[in-house]
C-alpha cells in the first residue's frame, strides 16, 4: 500500500517539478529569436506508434508534404521530445534484451540466467541433501554438479552481458558519421541561406536544413541557436558546438578503457552525449549505466557465493581427513582476486567430490557438521549484506522496475510528440479561428485528463487503504 | 458508466486508466469528460461498497499502479505542450497586433520616437 501512495505522491510531486521545466520552457521562449510568420513546406517523419497499455495510439499518421507554418518554437519542442522519445526508446530495446536475458526459461542461447535463482538454491539445497549421508559419494558429485551449474550460468550472464555492452558500444559509434554527415549538409545550407536569402525566409533550403535538424536530433541530443543573417549554431544539450553557422565540427571516437569514448574538439563528450538524448543517448545510457549496474550486482554475487563457500569448506575436513591450506586450499570455485569481474571468471575449481569438506575440524571424516553450515549459507547475508537468492531478486527487480520507468517515459514523450503534431496540422491552416480552436482543444482535454487523473488517484487511495480514506465529494 | 454490480466493477480501473492515457495522447475531449463522469460515479459509490467489493477495488488498483504512472507522465508531458502552445499563440498575437499598428503607420511613428 505504501508503495502505490508514494509512486502517486512521485507523480504529484512529478507535476510540480513540471512547473520548473515549463518556466525553462517559457523562458526559452521568450528569449527565442523567432522569425514569426513564415510559410514554408515541412516534411516530418512517421508518427511513432504510441502503445499505451497495450492500445495503439496515433500510428501510421504521416504529414510529409503537408503545408505548414514554419515555427522554431513548436519545432524546437517536437525536435525535444523526438529526441527525448528517440533515446528512452532506444534505451528501451537496450533493456528489454537485458530483462529477456533474466526471464525463467528465457531459451536465449550461450547463458541461462533465467535460471540462476533456482541455481542458487539449488547448489545449497546440495549440501543440505549431502548431510544426511555425507560419505555418499553420488550426493558429492550433485554438490559439485551444481556448483557447476550455477557458476556455468552467472559467467554465461555476464558474458551475454558484455556482448550487449560490445554491441551497444558499435551502435553508438555507428551514430558518429550520420552526426557528422548531417552536420556538414547543416553547415552548408547554412552558407547557402545566409548568402542568398539573409533577411527573409530560404524555403527549400530551408525545409532542408529543418529536415536535418530534425534527424539530427533522433541522433544526439541538441540546442538550436539563431544567429545573425538566418544563420544557425547547433550545440549539444550540454553545448559543445556542432555547427557554428558555416562550420561544422566533427564527433570523433577514441578507445578509453576498452570502450569507445566521444570527443568534440579534444574534449571528451562521452558523459554529456549519454545525458543529452537521441539514440546516442540512449546507447551510451544503457552500455555505461544499465549493463555495469546489472554486471556489478553479478559480480558481488559471484564474489560473495565464491568466497564465502570456498572459505567454509577450507574450515571443514574433507573425506580424506584432510583440511585446506593455503598452499593447497579446498577451493570449490575458482578464488575471486577482487569483486570487479568476479561474475564473469566464476567456474569450478574443485574436480574430486571427496574434497567437499563435510565434516568440521575435529569431528571425524564421518562428521556432517560442516555441510550443515554450508547448507546454511544460503540464510546468511554473505552478499553485500543480503542472502544470496535476496541479492538476485534485487538485481531482477531492479532491472524489471527500470524497464518500467523507461517504458512510461518513452510512452509519454511518443503521446507527447502525437499531440504536437496534433497542433501543427491546426497551424498548417493558417487560420487563427483554427489555431484557438486547436489551443482550446489542449487545454481542455488537459483539464478533463487532470480531472480524471484527481478522482483516480483519490479512488486508487480509498481503494488500497479500504476504508482508512472516504470517498471524496 | 461505472457501476457495482453483484460485487463486481466494471470496467477495471486498469482500462479507465489506459482509456484516459489514449484518450489524453489523442486529444479526445469528449472521451475524457465521459471518463471524468464515470470516475466521479465509482468515487461517489466507494462508501457503499461491501468489503469484498473494496477488495476487489484494491486489486484492482494495483493492477493499474504502473497504467497510472504513465498516465501521470502523459499529462505532464501534456502540461508542458499546453504551455509552448498558449506562449506560441502569444507571439502571433503580439506580432499581428504590431504588424496591423506598421500598417497604419504607427511603426513608423514608434521608429521615430525611439530616434529622438
Amino acid at each position: 500500500m505504501g508503495t502505490i501512495n508514494a509512486a502517486l505522491s512521485m507523480m504529484g510531486g512529478a507535476l510540480e517539478a513540471d512547473q520548473a521545466a515549463l518556466n525553462v520552457v517559457a523562458n526559452n521562449v521568450a528569449n527565442a529569436n523567432t522569425t514569426g510568420y513564415t510559410e514554408e513546406n515541412p516534411i516530418w517523419q512517421e508518427n511513432t506508434p504510441v502503445l499505451i497499455g497495450g492500445i495503439s495510439v496515433g500510428d501510421g499518421v504521416t504529414e510529409a508534404g503537408a503545408a505548414s507554418q514554419r515555427d522554431r518554437v513548436l519545432q524546437e519542442r517536437l525536435d525535444q521530445q523526438q529526441q527525448m522519445a528517440s533515446a528512452s526508446g532506444t534505451r528501451l530495446t537496450a533493456l528489454n534484451n537485458m530483462q529477456a536475458l533474466f526471464t525463467p526459461n528465457s531459451g536465449v542461447s550461450g547463458a541461462t540466467a533465467g535460471d540462476i535463482g533456482s541455481d542458487i538454491t539449488g547448489f545449497f539445497d546440495a549440501f543440505a541433501s549431502l548431510e544426511s549421508d555425507p560419505g555418499n559419494n553420488a550426493l558429492r558429485e550433485q554438490v559439485l554438479s551444481a556448483a557447476s551449474t550455477l557458476a556455468g550460468d552467472i559467467s554465461g550472464a555476464a558474458s551475454s552481458l558484455n556482448a550487449q555492452k560490445s554491441s551497444l558500444d558499435q551502435e553508438a559509434s555507428g551514430v558518429v558519421g550520420q552526426v557528422n554527415s548531417l552536420t556538414a549538409a547543416i553547415a552548408q545550407l547554412n552558407q547557402e541561406i545566409q548568402s542568398t536569402s539573409p533577411e527573409g525566409d530560404a524555403g527549400t533550403l530551408e525545409d532542408q536544413r529543418q529536415q536535418d535538424l530534425s534527424q539530427l536530433s533522433q541522433l544526439v541530443g541538441i540546442n538550436q541557436i539563431t544567429t545573425e543573417n538566418n544563420g544557425l549554431s547547433v550545440t549539444t544539450t550540454s553545448g559543445q558546438l556542432l555547427v557554428s553557422e558555416g562550420q561544422n565540427f566533427q564527433l570523433t571516437t577514441g578507445t578509453v578503457n576498452g570502450a569507445t569514448d566521444f570527443f568534440l574538439g579534444g574534449t571528451d563528450v562521452t558523459t554529456q552525449l549519454a545525458s543529452g538524448g537521441g539514440q546516442m543517448g540512449g546507447y551510451l545510457t544503457a552500455r555505461d549505466q544499465d549493463i555495469p549496474n546489472a554486471l556489478s550486482s553479478l559480480d558481488q554475487l559471484a564474489y560473495g557465493i565464491s568466497t564465502a563457500v570456498n572459505a567454509q569448506n577450507n574450515a571443514g575436513v574433507d573425506l580424506n581427513g584432510a583440511t585446506g591450506t593455503a598452499a593447497n586450499p579446498l577451493n570449490i570455485f575458482s578464488e575471486p582476486p577482487h569483486v570487479q569481474g568476479s561474475a564473469a571468471a566464476m567456474s569450478v575449481v574443485m574436480t574430486d567430490p571427496s574434497q567437499i569438506a563435510a565434516a568440521s575440524a575435529g569431528s571425524g571424516t564421518g562428521d556432517n557438521s560442516n555441510a550443515v553450515t554450508m547448507a546454511n549459507l544460503a540464510k546468511q547475508a554473505i552478499v553485500n549484506g543480503q542472502t544470496p537468492i535476496n541479492s538476485y531478486s534485487n538485481l531482477v527487480s531492479t532491472l524489471g522496475a527500470t524497464v518500467n520507468l523507461v517504458q512510461a517515459e518513452n510512452t509519454a514523450q511518443n503521446a507527447s510528440v502525437t499531440q504536437l503534431q496534433a497542433q501543427n496540422n491546426a497551424l498548417s491552416k493558417v487560420n487563427l479561428n483554427d489555431e484557438a480552436a486547436a489551443m482550446a482543444t489542449l487545454e481542455t482535454s488537459y483539464q478533463a485528463a487532470s480531472q480524471v487523473f484527481t478522482i483516480l488517484n483519490t479512488i486508487m487511495t480509498s481503494a488500497l487503504n479500504l476504508g482508512v480514506e472516504t470517498a471524496v465529494s | 458508466m461505472w457501476k457495482a454490480d453483484g460485487g463486481q466493477a466494471n470496467p477495471e480501473l486498469k482500462k479507465l486508466v489506459v482509456d484516459a492515457s489514449c484518450a489524453l495522447a489523442r486529444l479526445d475531449t469528449a472521451r475524457l469528460e465521459e471518463l471524468a463522469l464515470s470516475c466521479q460515479a465509482l468515487n461517489g459509490s466507494l462508501e457503499t461498497l461491501s468489503v469484498k467489493d473494496r477488495t476487489a477495488l484494491a486489486r484492482q488498483a494495483r493492477d493499474a499502479q504502473n497504467d497510472m504512472a504513465v498516465f501521470g507522465r502523459v499529462l505532464q508531458a501534456t502540461s508542458a505542450n499546453l504551455s509552448v502552445m498558449k506562449r506560441l499563440r502569444e507571439l502571433r498575437m503580439e506580432n499581428i497586433e504590431y504588424s496591423e499598428r506598421q500598417a497604419r503607420g504607427d511603426g513608423a511613428a514608434e521608429a521615430n520616437y525611439g530616434n529622438d
